[in-house]
């Protein structure tokens, strides 16, 4: 799944995950950067979906008041 | 014989009970009567019986049990919603269809009765909560498309959050036949092929009998058995409804209802900026404790190199001062000569002190 398709909750858990790594075992100051970045782009992403996005919101069709 | 002009119809008895059902239903279809219950009675755990009054009459009432969902006891004041009917033998009765209480005092008795039979099944059991999705995309909402209560929440909604498929059951959240639509609602979401990941039923503030609807016990146990998890938000924070009680979470209003289940997109963008922004500090810590370590390595590395340096000095300087003890010219200050030839007798040999070379002949050779 391209980033484009991912959902806001996806972008979020992919940002606490990178957040994480840098205090994790794994940390490294020479891929901090590059990770840094990507933070940065999700943050972005994050900003730009909620701005843009709307909420669907659809009637079922179905009547209730029979069975 | 003269015919009778009116004649007069003689019936069975049977016939008459039938003509005269058919009179009450076409004149009655349906009637709501409201009195005092007495006499009630569940018959072989199915059929209930009992009557209503008031200080200047008596009705006998029948209906069964799966169609009593409030509990009902003797002194109850009730609004019966039935069909006036002659039974075969020739009694008069209600078939009731709907029992629901009447005025303040039944409304709370019967609300304190149900909610202490609800609690006897567990269904208010903290165990038995779930938790919400924390970013939900999909949910399904129960409400009046017409309610107050919808446009706040849907407000709300969109104010907070966006990307969320909303799809509403339009039911009714009042008056007769609304419990059940509530009901079928809950089943519907619960029958999807793709389940909402949660259930929001809403209506704004009201009576208490607007709000007896959300303490009807089927519905209650509807919500109870629901596979998808419920948020209730009805009526205002101080309303109880059992439908509150039952419900994984419950919101004091529609409004909140919204606010428990989206977060605010400003506050979320804003932390997520600061979340990132917090690992600069981080990276910049770290740099400088690698700086640091180096730093550490490097005074480390020149005090080893410095010590090596020294040793090596002081082995040469050792060296120096073995190699110059042992320099003959040295030797020679102290009073020792140097003897070249050989030592035979007759021999010229070259004797050589600190001042002075001697060439002498040799005497003699005696070995010691």
């Amino acid at each position: 799944m391209s980033r484009q398709n991912k959902s806001i909750e996806e972008k979020t858990a992919e940002l606490r995950k990178l957040v994480s790594w840098f205090d994790g075992d794994q940390f490294a100051i020479e891929e901090a950067l590059e990770k840094f970045k990507q933070a940065e782009k999700l943050a972005e992403e994050i900003e730009q979906d909620l701005v843009t996005m709307k909420n669907e919101i659809e009637v079922v069709k179905r009547k209730f008041d029979s069975e | 014989m003269e015919k009778s002009k009116n004649p007069t119809v003689v019936y069975s008895v049977s016939d008459f009970i039938a003509v005269l059902n058919q009179t009450l239903e076409f004149a009655y279809p349906v009637v709501e009567v409201e009195g005092e219950v007495a006499s009630f009675k569940v018959n072989q755990g199915k059929y209930v019986f009992f009557d209503i009054k008031d200080s200047e009459g008596s009705v006998n009432c029948f209906m069964t049990v799966w169609q009593l969902r409030m509990p009902v006891e003797d002194g109850m004041k009730v609004i019966v919603t039935a069909i006036p009917k002659l039974t075969r033998w020739g009694k008069f009765s209600l078939t009731v269809r709907v029992v629901r209480p009447s005025g303040e005092g039944a409304i709370k008795k019967s609300f304190e009765l149900l909610k202490a039979k609800m609690a006897a099944e567990g269904l208010f059991e903290p165990e038995r909560k779930r938790i919400l999705p924390p970013l939900p995309k999909h949910i399904g909402v129960i409400s009046s498309t017409d309610a107050a209560g919808y446009a706040d929440f849907i407000k709300i909604l969109d104010d907070r959050w966006s990307g969320v498929r909303v799809e509403v059951a339009n039911v009714q959240v009042q008056g007769a036949g609304s419990a059940d639509q509530i009901i079928r609602a809950v089943n519907y979401f619960n029958q999807q092929e793709v389940l909402p990941e949660v259930l929001v039923l809403i209506r704004g503030g009201g009576s208490a009998d607007d709000l007896s609807t959300f303490n009807d016990e089927l519905l209650i146990k509807a919500i109870a058995g629901s596979r998808i998890p419920i948020i209730v938000g009805v009526g205002h924070e101080t309303d109880e409804t059992l439908a509150d009680l039952v419900a994984d979470v419950r919101a004091a209003t529609p409004s909140n209802a919204a606010q428990i289940l989206v977060p605010d997109k400003k506050e979320f963008i804003s932390s997520s900026y600061s979340t990132v922004r917090s690992l600069v500090p981080r990276m910049l810590q770290t740099i400088e404790q690698q700086k640091q370590g180096v730093r550490h390595l490097l005074v480390g590395a020149i005090g080893l190199t410095g010590q090596a340096i020294d040793q090596e000095i002081i082995k040469i300087q050792s060296t120096n001062m073995v190699l110059s003890q042992l320099d003959p010219g040295k030797v020679l200050t102290r009073g020792y000569a140097i003897i070249r030839g050989k030592l035979k007798k007759g021999e010229i040999i070259e004797i050589e002190t600190f001042k002075d070379i001697l060439k002498v002949e040799v005497k003699n050779v005696t070995t010691k």
